[in-house]
Parts: C-alpha cells; sequence; structure tokens
C-alpha cells in the first residue's frame, strides 16, 4: 500500500480537514487573534489530522503487507483465507469475512469435485476389472473353437484387450507412487515375457525377433515396464507394412544402461519426431492409418518420468525406428528392501 | 494330472475346463463357495487353480487356509494387477500369479512350470504310433532305431506328441514354442519341421508328420 494511493482514497476527509482549519482560522482572524497565535493553532491542527492520518496509514499497510505476504508464500492460494489475522478495523473485517468465505464455498466445492472424480476414478478401474472377464472368456472360446471366425475374432479381442489395458495404466498412472516397488530385473527376462505376452499378434505377423546383449540387470517396477514394453511392441507392429523385424538390444552407456527396441517399420518424419510423446499427437503416419488415439507414447513417456527413466526415439523415414529406454545405474538406489 | 478349479464365473469355468481337459488334465471344480478350502484338499488335485476374486469368500483366505494344510502347487488368478495383490499371493504362499485377461497359451506355460517345479512333471505323451520321445536324453526312438533332435525339435515333437491325432496349427505351433523360450519364426519353424522329418525318416518312421494344406501338422 502506497501513502499516495491512500491519501487519494482520503481526498474527501482531507477536503473537510482542510476547510475546517480553514474556517478555524478565519474565525479567529475575524476575532483579532495575533497571527502568531492563529498560525501555531493551524499548524497545530494540521500536525494531529495528520499524526491520526498516519497512524492509520501504518495500521492498515501492516495489514495489507502481512496478506500480500501470506499470499506469495502459499503454494495454494485458495487457503489464503485460512491463515488471516483478523485486522483491528472494520474494512479489514470485512474483507476478511468475504475471503473466509468465498474460500469455504471454493474449498467445498473443489472437496466435491475430488470425491466425484476419486469415485470415477474407482469405478473406471472396477469396470476394467469386471470387463477382463468376458474378454478371458471369449479368448478361451476362440481358443476352444478353433477355425477362421476364432482367428479373425481373436485379432479383434487382442485390441479389445490392448484399449482396455491402456485406460487401466492411464487411470492408474495418476498415482503411481501408490502401486510401485523396484526390483532388481534382468532384462532379457523381461523382454521375453513382454513378447510372450504379445506372442500371438507378432506370430500372426510372422515377426522375425532378435534379441542382443540382453544380460543386463535394471532395477525398475516389472508391472510398469512390461505395459511399456508391450506398447511399444504394439506400435512397431502397427507402423510396419511387410514382415516386421523387431531387434530388442542393451548396451551400457555412460551413467545408463540403454533398452532399445529398433523396428523396420514407416519410422516417423524428422518434422514429427520431437512430438511423438506428446498427447493427442498422431503424425503423418498416424493419420494415414487413422488408427492412432495420440495415447499410447504420450502414457509410456508419462510413466517413464515418474519411473525416473528416460524414452527417446529416433527414426530414419522408410527405415525404421528405434526407441530407447535409459535406465540410471543410481537406479539401484531406489531398490527398497 | 489333476486340475482342481476355483472359478466364480460359470461360462469361464467351463471353457478352462475344456481347455484343460484338451491338453490331456483331468479336471474338478467348485460350484458353491463355502468352506471352499477344505472342499478344493478333499478333491486331492495335483494343482490348484484359484481365482481370488470369488463372491461372499476372501480369496487370499482360501489361498492361506490351502496352505496351512497342505502344499498342493496353487496357481492364483486375479483380475487386478497391483503390486498388492501379487505381495499377498506370494506371502500367502502362492506358487504363481497370472492376471486376467491371460491367453490360453500362457496359462498352460504357467502351469506346466508350476507342476515341473513342485516336481510333479507333467506326464507327456511320449509315444505315439511307436515314436518315443526320450526328453531327458534328448532322443527319439523308432523301433530300436535312436536320433538325437535338437532343442527345438525336441520341443515340436513334444507339441506334436501332446496334441497325436488333432491338426495342430502353425501359429499354435510357434505360440507353443515361443512359451518356451524359443522365438522362431515362420521360416525357422518349417526348417524344424523338416529336419525333424528327416530325422525321424533316417530311423524308419517315415511320414511321421504330416502337413495338412493350409491347417498345419498332424500326426
Amino acid at each position: 500500500m502506497r501513502l499516495r494511493a491512500f491519501l487519494k482514497d482520503k481526498w474527501t476527509f482531507l477536503l473537510c480537514q482542510a476547510g475546517m482549519v480553514a474556517l478555524l482560522v478565519a474565525l479567529l482572524i475575524g476575532l483579532h487573534f495575533p497571527a502568531a497565535g492563529v498560525a501555531f493553532f493551524g499548524a497545530c491542527l494540521l500536525a494531529v489530522s495528520a499524526a491520526g492520518l498516519m497512524a492509520e496509514f501504518f495500521r492498515k499497510r501492516r495489514f495489507y503487507r502481512a496478506l500480500a505476504a501470506s499470499l506469495e508464500r502459499l503454494d495454494q492460494k485458495q487457503y489464503l483465507a485460512l491463515v488471516l489475522e483478523t485486522p483491528d478495523f472494520a474494512e479489514g473485517e470485512i474483507l476478511c469475512d468475504v475471503l473466509r468465505q468465498t474460500g469455504k464455498a471454493a474449498q467445498d466445492e473443489l472437496a466435491a469435485l475430488r470425491q466425484r472424480q476419486a469415485e470415477y476414478h474407482e469405478y473406471i478401474e472396477a469396470w476394467i476389472h469386471e470387463v477382463k472377464i468376458p474378454i478371458a472368456c471369449a479368448d478361451l472360446l476362440c481358443e476352444n473353437h478353433p477355425g477362421e471366425l476364432a482367428d479373425s475374432l481373436r485379432e479383434e479381442l487382442e485390441r479389445i484387450e490392448r484399449y482396455v489395458e491402456q485406460a487401466l495404466y492411464y487411470a492408474r498412472s495418476v498415482h503411481v507412487e501408490q502401486d510401485y516397488s523396484v526390483r532388481e530385473l534382468r532384462l532379457d527376462t523381461l523382454v521375453k515375457a513382454a513378447v510372450k505376452k504379445h506372442a500371438r499378434s507378432l506370430i500372426a505377423r510372422n515377426t522375425q525377433l532378435q534379441f542382443d546383449g540382453l544380460e543386463q540387470t535394471v532395477y525398475c517396477d516389472p508391472k510398469w515396464l512390461d505395459f511399456i514394453l508391450g506398447q511399444l511392441i504394439a506400435n512397431s507392429l502397427q507402423y510396419t507394412a511387410g514382415t516386421p523385424r523387431l531387434t530388442f538390444c542393451a548396451r551400457e552407456s555412460g551413467d545408463a544402461v540403454l533398452l532399445q527396441l529398433r523396428d523396420n517399420g514407416a519410422g516417423i518424419p524428422p518434422e514429427d519426431l520431437p512430438r511423438v510423446f506428446d498427447k493427442g499427437f498422431t503424425g503423418e503416419n498416424g493419420r494415414r492409418r487413422g488408427k492412432s488415439t495420440g495415447i499410447g507414447l504420450y502414457l509410456c513417456s508419462r510413466l517413464c518420468r515418474k519411473l525416473h527413466l528416460q524414452l527417446t526415439a529416433a527414426s530414419t523415414p522408410g527405415e525404421g525406428t528405434t526407441m530407447t529406454i535409459a535406465f540410471p545405474k543410481d537406479s539401484r538406489s531406489l531398490l527398497q528392501d | 494330472m489333476h486340475i482342481h478349479l476355483i472359478e466364480d464365473d460359470g461360462k469361464l469355468r467351463g471353457e478352462l475346463v475344456k481347455l484343460l481337459e484338451r491338453e490331456g488334465y483331468r479336471c474338478t471344480f467348485e460350484e458353491e463357495f463355502e468352506d471352499t478350502a477344505r472342499r478344493a484338499l478333499a478333491a486331492g488335485a495335483d494343482l490348484i487353480l484359484l481365482d481370488v476374486n470369488l463372491p461372499g469368500e476372501d480369496g487370499y483366505g482360501v489361498c492361506r487356509e490351502i496352505r496351512r494344510h497342505s502344499d498342493v502347487p496353487v496357481l492364483v488368478v486375479t483380475s487386478r494387477s497391483t503390486e498388492l495383490d501379487e505381495l499377498m499371493s506370494m506371502q500367502l504362499g502362492a506358487d504363481d500369479f497370472i492376471v486376467k485377461p491371460y491367453h490360453p497359451q500362457i496359462l498352460l506355460a504357467h502351469i506346466a512350470a508350476v507342476l515341473k517345479r513342485a516336481g510333479k512333471p507333467d506326464a507327456d505323451r511320449a509315444q505315439y504310433k511307436g515314436v518315443t520321445l526320450h526328453a531327458a536324453q534328448g532322443r527319439a526312438a523308432y523301433a530300436g532305431r535312436e536320433t538325437e533332435l535338437t532343442k527345438n525339435e525336441q520341443k515340436i515333437l513334444s507339441y506334436l506328441l501332446r496334441h497325436a491325432g488333432r491338426i495342430v496349427s502353425r501359429d499354435e505351433l510357434m505360440q507353443a514354442l515361443w512359451q518356451s523360450d524359443v522365438f522362431v519364426d515362420d521360416n525357422t519353424l518349417t526348417v524344424n519341421v523338416n529336419r525333424l522329418r528327416r530325422k525321424l525318416e533316417e530311423i524308419g518312421a517315415a511320414d511321421f508328420i504330416t502337413t495338412k494344406r493350409g491347417q498345419g501338422y498332424q500326426i
């Protein structure tokens, strides 16, 4: 609060004061008081007014400064009303009261929304677990009644399954921290498990697999990593027109272990490359194929960040894409006993 | 080999039974879920397949109860893949853990692995029409003559023997091989099958594996 602003607000009061002093001075002069006395009296009156104003100015300034400082300090500004100290002047009291009431209303609204979101979240997770039962059942039906129809149906089921899994991990990605446990993992075990899980679609496309140098150990959560690998594998298959050739290789590089998945697919145009991990980005390839949601890679990179991994993409259009997951070597320190 | 199913979804259970019986397992199952653990034990199975999301009863409680009285292998099935679920299953003494929806081939691979670990190796049908597979020595025998097989050839022959009489599609065969860490592609499979055929022919079992055009193999 600046003094000038304060005085500007007080201009009617100041005008009245000045008028009153002028009146008194005129009266005293009319009553033939000595000029020196009149001047002294006028000065005294002005001094008293000024002192009163200053006292008020400092009191208010203290309050508003404390208010501004609290606001500055708070990470969540909406809690301002909770840390307010009630001032000793009427305007401040009104302000505090208003702030408290609006703050509380906002809090209530927020709490209701959070509650609703948590309930929806819970419902989505429960729903996903429910829907897995008929999927498993349909899968078994296909297995038990082999034939052309079953094969074709199974491909659709796999797509459903992939979308369901994506939804589950999307829902869960909000609180990775609560469902996360770091273990010592061998990359070959991990990669082979992911490959086995996607065996059917890989075999249906007659994929050639190659493993190279996967005898490395990393420290990470297997469940999330399995999902990420699955998404990357599905992506490679989706953007490869001919016979897919997937190479999984690992090597050490500086202070990280790099796991790479190389494919011989369409590749990503250089102008699209920086944005492939953006939410909703489908790019040239996605648009052409029209089946891209722009969620898969976004989710992968978000999960990687939460898992302290680094996911990067490199590509030569027409030759293929290499996705790299970097496991920092010091991630061993994340290992919980 | 006898598997006892604890699964509340009737249709799923029916299909599981079909699948497992086709693979040569004998199956029993529960339809009511009271006192499940005791009844499962009474079934005297070699392996219990337990879905932990049961109506009215806590699946983990069942698992603990089974483990308290017996060390029969338990394979836990769940539709939740959270850390907690896995931890619970393992701490309560389950032998393995698989998440729905599982692919049938993966389920079968898990079952075989659990049985093997429990020292109940799958009683593979190792003989058909005079051809015998001695898996331990990696040999096939026919009419007193023997031939040595590579790992891939053994796995192929073993799968065909297990499904003797039925047409096995190339995709199915490849899926089964992949589940046992043999990641062959189409060409390699052809080469391996042809080599296996030649070896069997050398010991006198000519035309043991027949090709059904566009369908797969049959013995």
